[in-house]
């Protein structure tokens, strides 16, 4: 290690001297990866250089920022119970309400498309089916809504203002999740 | 901490990495980026054991970048100069302080200590969605701290400015941005507060 | 305490080794990142390269912004109707579905009426939702003509729902009996 630092200090000692105007100053062995820039007082700039009136300089800005990449958010920020539940509380009422409406929608169209949507016809298939796969369904049906259920009832207790801390957060985000685990089951058991 | 190892970064390996970072001591805010997936200060994030793998570095998510690690905060800041962040009172000034109780002054604690260093806000998916519109925690404890203050004789006017769809009420309790804090506030707490007062106050 | 939730070691490509100690910065698109190890000269070029793919999920448009950073950002106009009225209304619909939702299935079909009453609320709730979902992904700045178009989309969907779930409720046996059939079956 030590002697790869001397190499890398003797390198950066080389790299320094591109300038006629500064001067390179090595400090002694044990300090070997500090060295001084004595530069002299009549230092000029080879890079040209050119003034442009302020209404310029905001044209090029705004040009600038058009050109500018976001950067990554969803696919990067770590998985917290904090937004996870609140995705997944969206997700939850989302499946819900467009399952209700579809249904909706759909039995309003089922005489003009020939399908049977009657409560009837549906139980006797419902009925029909393997378990598995009428658990499947139910598990389906049950789980968004005993979340949705849970939190909804969670949103409304922050919206007293109480548990709003990092501590209530987690707490009533941990006890939603329990609930939700129970209350499934016990929906898909009746 | 691990703006140091992106000091050293700039200074051994690869001197254009470019970052911002000024007092290194987590109060000028300036370093605040997204380090292993949450919006911290580099000052005051810790560089974690070697043996969990590489520590990922990004700028703060869903904000525009200039360069590396440097966001434009420019629509921050305008959002915040658009709260009128300061003291706006209708009597006419008397020459003294204005006087404000212990209790009054307590309501501030947790309020004034914003650095504005943008962590929270740009923790917060609405903002992520939104930024132009929705003003954003960060933006939104602040001004709360103007609606609590006792001094401040604007209320009603500060409420006003929220009443719409966008401003505040894009806020959906996801609660990032407590979590994300750098400095342990909670700008969550706040926006209910607000959404409280703005419901039963009128 | 929420540590199934944070392993950030668990969500890194595993890069070097227990060898190099490095921190490597992750830039969005086009600039890439210089890993120099420790016993190579200072000037090493390096491969370009990204830890994330570049995934536009809800892609933001250019950055535009109006005036200089020293104008405040513009207020919109007052309106409580859109405002803390809708925040308020939204939350009595959502607390009145709390009972709501359990009391028919826990006392049996009462009556058509409560049942009727639980499927407006639970149409008025659900509308409110999807305009918050709309409002959200489909912000009217940058998408004005699909925002609307949404919004009217969603309005003439909750009102054919409206009238769907009236015809269901008056020829056949209401939802709640229905659902309370089905999961029996």
């Amino acid at each position: 290690m030590l002697s790869s630092r001397s190499m890398q200090a003797a390198f950066k000692f080389a790299a320094c001297q591109h300038s006629p105007f500064v001067t390179t100053v090595r400090t002694s062995a044990l300090k070997a990866s500090a060295t001084y820039q004595i530069r002299s007082a009549a230092t000029t700039s080879t890079t040209p250089v050119e003034s442009i009136p302020a209404e310029q300089s905001e044209a090029i800005l705004k040009e600038q920022r058009l050109r500018r990449p976001v950067a990554p958010h969803i696919s990067i920020y770590q998985p917290q119970l904090t937004w996870y539940l609140s995705s997944l509380n969206r997700i939850a009422g989302v499946t819900l309400s467009g399952g209700t409406y579809l249904f909706a929608l759909g039995y309003l169209a089922s005489p003009y498309l020939g399908w049977h949507l009657e409560s009837a016809t549906l139980a006797a298939a419902f009925g029909a089916l393997p378990l598995a796969a009428k658990l499947g369904i139910k598990t389906v049906v049950a789980a968004p809504f005993s979340f949705h259920y849970w939190n909804k009832i969670r949103h409304l207790v922050w919206d007293t203002g109480r548990f709003l801390d990092l501590k209530g957060v987690y707490a009533t985000g941990y006890t939603v999740l329990g609930l939700t685990a129970l209350t499934t089951v016990g929906l898909v058991l009746m | 901490m691990v703006l140091d190892a992106l000091i050293r970064i700039k200074n051994e390996m690869d001197s254009t990495l470019t970052f911002r970072r000024s007092c290194r001591e987590g109060i000028c805010g300036s370093c605040a980026m997204n380090i292993d997936g949450i919006n911290t200060l580099a000052c005051l994030c810790r560089i974690t054991d070697e043996s969990r793998g590489a520590t990922k570095i990004y700028p703060l998510p869903h904000t525009y970048v200039v360069k590396d690690l440097v966001p434009d905060l420019t629509q921050f800041y305008k959002q915040y100069r658009s709260i009128k962040p300061y003291l706006q009172r209708k009597d006419p000034p008397t020459g003294k302080e204005v006087p404000q109780s212990i209790a009054d002054r307590k309501k501030l604690d947790g309020l004034y200590e914003c650095i504005l260093c943008a962590c929270c806000s740009t923790s917060c998916p609405s903002y992520w969605w939104n930024s132009a519109e929705y003003l954003g925690p960060a933006v939104l404890m602040q001004s709360y701290r103007w609606l609590a203050d006792s001094r401040d004789q604007f209320k009603e006017e500060r409420k006003q400015q929220l009443e719409n769809e966008m401003s505040l009420y894009r806020c959906h309790t996801i609660m990032n941005c407590a979590r994300t804090c750098p400095k342990g506030l909670n700008p969550g707490l706040a926006i209910a507060q607000i959404k409280k007062e703005m419901a039963f106050n009128g | 305490m929420a540590s199934i939730f944070r392993t950030p070691a668990a969500r890194m490509l595993a890069m070097a080794g227990p060898r190099s100690l490095m921190k490597q910065v992750a830039t969005p698109v086009f600039r890439p990142a210089m890993i120099a190890r420790m016993n190579v000269a200072p000037r090493v070029g390096v491969a370009a390269f990204h830890t994330t793919k570049k995934m536009l999920i809800f892609p933001a448009g250019p950055q535009v912004i109006e005036g200089d950073v020293n104008t405040p950002a513009p207020v919109p106009d007052a309106n409580p109707v859109h405002g803390s009225y809708h925040w308020s209304f939204e939350r009595i619909v959502s607390a009145a579905l709390i009972p709501l939702t359990i009391a028919p299935f826990a006392a049996g079909t009462l009556h058509p009426i409560t049942d009727a009453v639980l499927a407006a609320t639970v149409v008025i709730h659900s509308h409110i939702g999807f305009q918050a979902c709309i409002i959200d992904y489909f912000p009217k700045r940058t998408m004005a003509g699909l925002h609307r178009f949404m919004r009217w989309f969603l309005n003439g969907c909750t009102a054919l729902v409206l009238l769907g779930l009236y015809e269901f409720e008056t020829n056949d046996v209401g939802i709640t009996e229905a659902i309370k059939r089905i999961w029996k079956a």
